[in-house]
Order: structure tokens, then sequence, then C-alpha cells
């Protein structure tokens, strides 16, 4: 009899677990296929199709680069928490809340000069967004509640607080009945980088990507979170603030959350409208674990994915694909990659035994 | 009964986890009807041993044989097939359900279930034992005891012929143990072999056919119950006399107070003195379970007391744990060094800075190269192997990772030390090193040594205090041969001046 058993590895894996990577998205790409066969797709032309439709022209990289920067936002927060192992899947909601607290700014002084309102609105999205974050961790810490459901709740409070302000007091008296605001005067539009339709969300982007990454190594701070989320005993042992770091990183992850919410009602949409919420904020946590956590790599995998809607578009049109295949693939790829990452920790011994 | 051939027979068990023997060569006969037990402070091996015959754990060599055969047991089902069964001290019961629905969990008679059948026939079954319990409560309405007993009956009901308890009396009261008792006789008169887990000398005493005492996860005694005259003689071969190994100890100078301790109390401490000076070492014995632990977190700060006066580096209890920072000049060195000393999945480096993070960064930066210096300087003189501060916690073996701990933290220059069980799980050279680096650290420092190992405590300790029950029995000079000889008796609560 053959008799398998796994041993967990000494040495962590180095270039093999590319290897491994690369053969999860091959696993997750052929289930697709078989997937897209059941339905009488042609299997090797859509998957192509997806590809090339998504990083085939300078187009379409565009589009991902435009979707990339609220999925990283979102992923980066999401990514901070899950390193204190606080599990944080409120993004979408908090990313409500954020695009909610521009708009307010953007609706109140609409006579303020860019230099003046689009800070304004950064800080109104990051105070609303945070405070979205904070409630489930103060929650967490008084009353032992859990993160995971209260985050998950108040990301439905957070959408229909959104909806009721469109469809009620916010509605745009000439948008002939559609739930919408007013569009946003131009100073309260994030301006495009040259003539490109990028617009500067994306150097905010790398700027936090490198600050999350300094913080993470070189401050003392990012170093006690790293500790506690390793081993939240040893924390405190060595006395380190526990309560304190939850409730940062809460906070920040929800108003990085807000900055994607304001980024996309000011530069995406140019006004607040239900159609804002596209799940940036679930896809976030895919980013984030795809990533293992890592700054840099969350930035890549956000590339990815948004390459991944930008190219469900496409399907939908040219093969009457559904929208939803696109989450499906999302799912299969997180499923593949994190299975995947057994193989990084374990080694697995064959025996035979009598 | 059978008493040619033991039910259970174990040959030659050893168990190695990275570099520490858990089981070495370990053989043990254990027959039906009489009562077993197996003696032995925490991590002498008691429960690996215990893991390996319940089909946790596959041996690395030796063999085990149910009625004379050998079997492999390599999953709990296996060990549940030969008959043996497994009360744990945490009950693995579903709350919701009742007593007669939780003892046939698993084992369903059939598809449909009759709850009046199950409930008389646990009822029948529960008597036979002298199990006191209604079948029909809902579990999480019962009290530790009768929670005890529903896991009995589970495995009666499964016709378990040889029955583990793991420290059953952990968390019974006085009167629930004699209930217990009175039912492990009655198993055993019908034919149940047991395996009684305790490092309670009474209970073993009072209870046990035979005693078989584990220590380093080697068999070092095993005896007829009968032949024990008394628990010190008990507890004398528990802890061991033999020297293991000799350490130089040159007398200190003794300088400042560190600790003070004056009739603190909490829910196990029964009014502790202790006093300890720079430059001198106080080993504490006794039987885990009598308060040491009590008395290792309030002097860390882990635990408030409920009365009493402390006095740590001259300060109040208060003050000087309401610092902000952790300030220097108390090292805790705890038991459970890999749940709580270090992140398993950090690097050396990182795991230096845990406690010295202070005086490497300024309030906002981490200065992690002049930290990485500093580690990779201690690592070399502590010679922690692999002498790598890149590479993870996790890779260090046990001794290997204590030897980082006591580096780290010696090179905070404390001044008062708690060292507990700081050689358990180590190899003899390794514990020769950590002996060393404590006596070394003697010139700047007072060390509270609470140790269940009386050859540490002799060869380490200057004085040694002796706990039973959460008090202090004795405290005296490691010279005084007088008393040394009877630790034993006071590990077990005599008093020091009784006549022996």
């Amino acid at each position: 009899m053959l008799q398998i058993s796994t041993v967990r590895r000494q040495e962590p894996l180095g270039w093999g677990s590319c290897l491994v990577f690369f053969a999860a998205l091959a696993l997750a790409f052929t289930v697709s296929g078989v997937l897209l066969v059941m339905q009488d797709k042609p299997p090797f032309t859509a998957l192509w199709l997806l590809v090339y439709s998504a990083f085939g022209s300078s187009y379409a990289l565009e589009d991902c680069l435009i979707k990339a920067v609220p999925i990283f936002l979102c992923s980066l927060g999401v990514g901070l928490t899950f390193r204190l192992q606080i599990w944080n899947i409120g993004a979408e909601g908090q990313f409500a809340l954020g695009a909610i607290g521009a708009t307010w700014a953007a609706l109140t002084f609409p006579g303020w000069p860019w230099y003046t309102l689009l800070p304004t609105m950064l800080l109104c999205a990051s105070l609303t967004g945070s405070l979205w974050g904070a409630i489930p961790a103060v929650l967490r810490l008084k009353l032992r509640a859990n993160e995971i459901i209260v985050t998950l709740m108040l990301n439905y409070v957070g959408i229909l607080v959104l909806d009721y302000l469109v469809y009620g007091i916010w509605k745009d008296p000439g948008s002939f009945g559609f739930p919408m605001t007013s569009e946003f005067v131009p100073a309260a539009v994030v301006a495009r980088i040259g003539d490109t339709r990028l617009n500067w969300g994306l150097a905010l982007c790398l700027a936090v990507g490198v600050l999350m990454s300094v913080f993470l190594r070189s401050t003392r701070l990012g170093y006690e979170l790293r500790a506690c989320g390793e081993n939240v005993r040893a924390a405190r042992y060595a006395r380190m603030p526990y309560a304190k770091l939850v409730i940062l990183v809460m906070a920040v992850s929800g108003a990085l959350a807000g900055w994607a919410g304001f980024l996309e009602a000011s530069a995406t949409l140019g006004r607040l409208q239900p159609s804002i919420m596209s799940g940036y904020g679930y896809t976030a946590i895919v980013v984030a674990w795809l990533a293992n956590l890592n700054p840099f790599v969350i930035a890549v995998s956000s590339f990815l994915l948004a390459g991944l809607r930008v190219g469900m578009e496409s399907l939908q049109l040219d093969l009457q694909i559904p929208a939803a295949f696109g989450a499906i693939m999302e799912g299969l790829i997180l499923l593949a990659v994190l299975a995947g990452g057994f193989f990084s920790r374990y080694q697995l011994h064959l025996r035979r035994t009598r | 009964m059978s008493a040619s051939v033991p039910a259970v027979s174990l040959r030659g068990i050893t168990k190695v986890f990275g570099a520490v023997r858990a089981n070495n060569d370990i053989s043990l006969d254990i027959h039906a009807g009489r009562i077993k037990a197996l003696l032995g402070e925490n991590g002498a091996g008691k429960s690996t041993l215990m893991s390996i015959l319940a089909g946790h754990y596959l041996p690395d060599s030796g063999e085990i044989l149910i009625d004379g055969r050998p079997r492999s047991l390599r999953t709990t089902k296996d060990a549940i097939r030969a008959g043996i069964g497994m009360v744990y001290q945490h009950f693995m019961l579903v709350e919701a359900m009742t007593v007669a629905e939780n003892v046939f969990l698993g084992q369903e008679p059939g598809f449909f279930l009759s709850p009046r059948a199950m409930r008389e026939q646990v009822r029948t079954l529960a008597q036979g034992f002298g199990l006191d319990i209604d079948p029909a409560a809902r579990v999480a309405d019962l009290s530790m005891g009768e929670k005890q007993r529903v896991e009995i009956l589970k495995l009666l009901q499964r016709k378990s012929r040889i029955l583990i308890f793991d420290e059953p009396t952990a968390v019974l009261t006085p009167q629930e143990a004699e209930q217990l008792f009175a039912a492990l006789r009655s198993m055993a008169a019908q034919g149940k072999a047991i395996v009684y887990i305790s490092h309670k000398l009474g209970e073993v005493m009072a209870l046990a056919d035979e005693i078989a005492i584990l220590r380093r996860g080697e068999v070092v005694d095993e005896l007829p119950a009968a032949e024990v005259h008394s628990q010190s003689d008990l507890a004398r071969r528990m802890v061991g006399r033999e020297v293991l190994l000799e350490v130089r100890r040159e007398p200190m100078e003794l300088r400042q107070n560190v600790l003070r301790l004056q009739d603190v109390r909490t829910e196990t401490l029964k009014d502790v003195c202790l006093s300890l000076r720079q430059g001198e070492v106080l080993a504490v014995v006794g039987v885990a379970g009598n308060g040491q632990k009590d008395l290792v977190e309030v002097v860390c700060g882990l635990k408030e007391p409920k009365k009493g006066e402390i006095s740590v580096l001259g300060k109040t209890w208060q003050a000087f744990f309401s610092a902000p920072a952790w300030q220097g000049g108390l090292s805790y060195i705890p038991e459970d060094r890999m749940g709580l000393a270090v992140c398993r999945g950090m690097d050396l480096v990182d795991n230096f800075l845990l406690t010295t993070r202070q005086g490497y960064s300024s309030s906002v930066w981490l200065q992690r190269d002049k930290a990485r210096t500093v580690a990779q300087e201690l690592v070399r003189q502590f010679k922690v192997q692999p002498p790598d501060v890149t590479c993870q916690a996790r890779q260090l073996s046990g001794g290997n990772l204590q030897k980082l701990v006591l580096a780290r933290e010696f090179h905070r220059r404390p001044r008062l030390i708690v060292a507990e069980q700081p050689t358990q799980g180590l190899d003899v050279s390794a514990i020769e090193e950590v002996w060393t680096t404590l006596l070394a650290a003697r010139e700047e420092a007072g060390i509270l040594l609470v140790t269940g190992d009386l050859s540490e405590a002799l060869a380490l300790a200057d004085r040694i205090a002796v706990m039973y029950g959460g008090a202090i029995v004795d405290t005296f000079p490691t010279g005084d041969r007088e008393r040394v000889d009877r630790i034993g008796q006071m590990m077990a609560g005599m008093r020091p001046d009784a006549d022996h």
C-alpha cells in the first residue's frame, strides 16, 4: 500500500513557489475552459480573447490600470488587517462610505478651487471610510464581536446608505428620475495625466504603496504589527499595544477603501450613483491573498485581476458569455492559488508500507 | 483475569520531535483488572506516550502488543477498534445534546433511534459502574464531574477495555474526585485495564495498583504501589536526585534586594512571602500545579495579586507594571518558549527585537541594521545553531531557541530574571549551556528559578523554596543537607518541622 504523508518544509520554497503559482493559474484556466465547453463556447478562443482584450492593446492596458487603482487601494487596506489576523471583509462598505464622504464635500463646497476642494474630498473620504472600519474594530475589542460578521454586515448598511442618498436627498433634479447626484463641478474631478485616460489617482497609489512597505519594514509600529500578527501571545508577552493596532489597521484599511471610493466617484464617474458599487471591495480580498499580503505583489495582482474584468467585458460582447463568469474565474484562481500555497509550506512524502 | 498476558504491552517505544526525545525506549505492561498510574512532571513524556497509544502519533520505533499480538495503531479509529479509550482533560461533548445522545454519538445503533431505549441502556450501563447520571439531562447543564462521567460512558458503551485518564481530577471537586475513584475501582474490578496519568502523589498512592514514573522521556521507576511507603518516597523517585551534570557555582556577593513578596494572595497563592537579592538564585520547587504558575504570573505582571505587598526592583507592583513601556530590569523566560517567547514565523533579528525594540528604535523608526549586527554577535556568542540571523525561529531546535531567548533577555541587562522550567525538553549539552549562562547572569541579577527538576535546583540555587498547595512550605539554603533530604516530604505537603 502506498501511503502519503505531509511534512512541513523546513526551508521556505524559493523559486519553486513561482512554479507552484503558475501551475495553480494553469489549473484555474483549465477548469474555466471545461466550464466554457459545458456552455458550448469555444474554450481556446474565449481564453485567448480574454487575455488579448485585456492586455493586447494600449487602450486595454489603460483600462486595466484605471480599474486596478481602486482594487489596489482596497486590497492594500484589507491586506494590512489580514497581517494582524483581523479579517476585514468590509472594504466594499468602506469604499461606499468614502464615496459618500467625498461626494458630500463636492456637493457642499462647489465654489472652492480644486486645490482646496480635492484635499477636502480626500479628507472626508478618509474620515467616513475609517469610521466605517473602526466600528467593527471597537466592537471586537469591547464586545468580542466577530469582525468578519460585522464588516460584512456593514457592507450592506453602507451600500443602503449610498442608495438612500442618491435616491433621496442628493438626487439630481435634472436626472429624469435616475438615482444619481448632479455632476461634480470640474474642480471636484481628479485630473487626467497628460492626454491619457489615466488620472492622478495612480500616482497616489504609487505613493501609498511605497509608504506602506516602508511602514511595515522600517517603523517600530510596523514591526509591532507584524509581530502581533505572527503570535498574539508573544506580542502580549513583549508588551505590544495590540488593541491600539487593531483600531489603527482597521481605520487605515477603511480610509484606503474610502480613497478608492473617492477616486471612482470623482475621476471615473464624475458623480455618485449606485453603479459605483462594482465589487472592488471583494476582489480586493482575492488580490490580497493572491499577493500573500505583500504590497508590491498586491500592485501586480491588482493589475492582473483588473485585466480579468476588462477581458470579461469583451467576452460578454463577442461570445455572449455572462458577466458572472468573471467572478467564477476570480474564485477559481483564488482557490487554486491558495491550494497551491499548501505545497509551498508542506512536502509530500510517499512511503510504501506493508 | 489473565495476569499472564497483559492487555497492552508497549515495547521499546521511542518518539522524537525535532531534537527532543519525548519518549526514549519505553516499555510498559498494562494489565486487565488493574490500575496503573503514570507519574511524571510536565514534559516528562506521559502525554506523548498516551497519544501514541490512542493512535494520534506513530512511534518512531518500538511496537504495541494488544493481548499479546502486535497491533499497528495508525489512527484513532484503530485504537478504538483495539479497545483503547481515552478521557481527555478537555471534554469532547456536544453541549446542546442529552447525555444519552452524547454517549451514542458516532455509534448510533441504526438509522432510526429510540431515545427511550438509548436512555435505558445508558442508565443500566451507568449503574453497573456506579456512575451517577441522568441520561436525559442536557450536557450544557451538567457539572464538570458529570460531564466527565459522560465521557467515561462513551468509552464503556464502545466496550473499550483499556481506559486512559489524563489528569482526570484537575477539573473536579474533592467530592467528585472521590466518586471518580470509586468508579475507577469498580471498572477495574470488572476487568478493565486503567491507565491513570497524574502528578498528584496522594491520588496515585490511594488509587493505583502499580506505579510507573517517567522522567525526561524515560521510565525511571516501575513498582507495585504496595512498595511505596510514603508520598515523600514517591516525590523523591519522581524528581530524582542523581546528579545529571555539575556546573561550577562560585559564591557571589549579595547586593541590593530586587524582589520582595509579603503575604501575597491570589486564587491559588496563600500568603506567599519571599525575597531575592542581586547575585542570588532562589529556586522554587514543587510538584506542578501547586501555585508556581500564579507566582510567576504575579511577579511578571501578568496577573494582579488580590492581597499583599510586592516590591519589584524597588518599586511597588502597581508602579512597576503601569510604566508605559517595559523599561527593562525584569526578564521573563517562560516555560512555553515556542508559544510565548518567540514568533516562529519571523527571523532571528525580528525575534531579537521582540523585547529589545525600545533600545533599537526612535519614536517612529526601527533601527534594524543596528539590531541585526547585535543579534549576529549574540547568536555567535551564545552558539545558536544555525548561526544565521535570517533563518526563521521555527527552524531552531528547542535548545537553540532557548539560547536565543536567553541571549536576548540577558542583552537587556535585567536585574531580575524569572526563569520558568528553563531546561525542560532540552538535551544534556543544551542544559549545561543554559545552566552556565544563568549562573553567569547572577553578576547583575537576582534569579527566581521555578523548576520541577530537583537536580536543577540543587545545581543552581543558593536557596530553595518548596511550594505546596499555593503556599511556601519552607525556604532554606541549598547547603542545609538535612532539609534538602526532606524536600520530598515538603513537596507532599508535610511541615518541615514534622518528624519523619
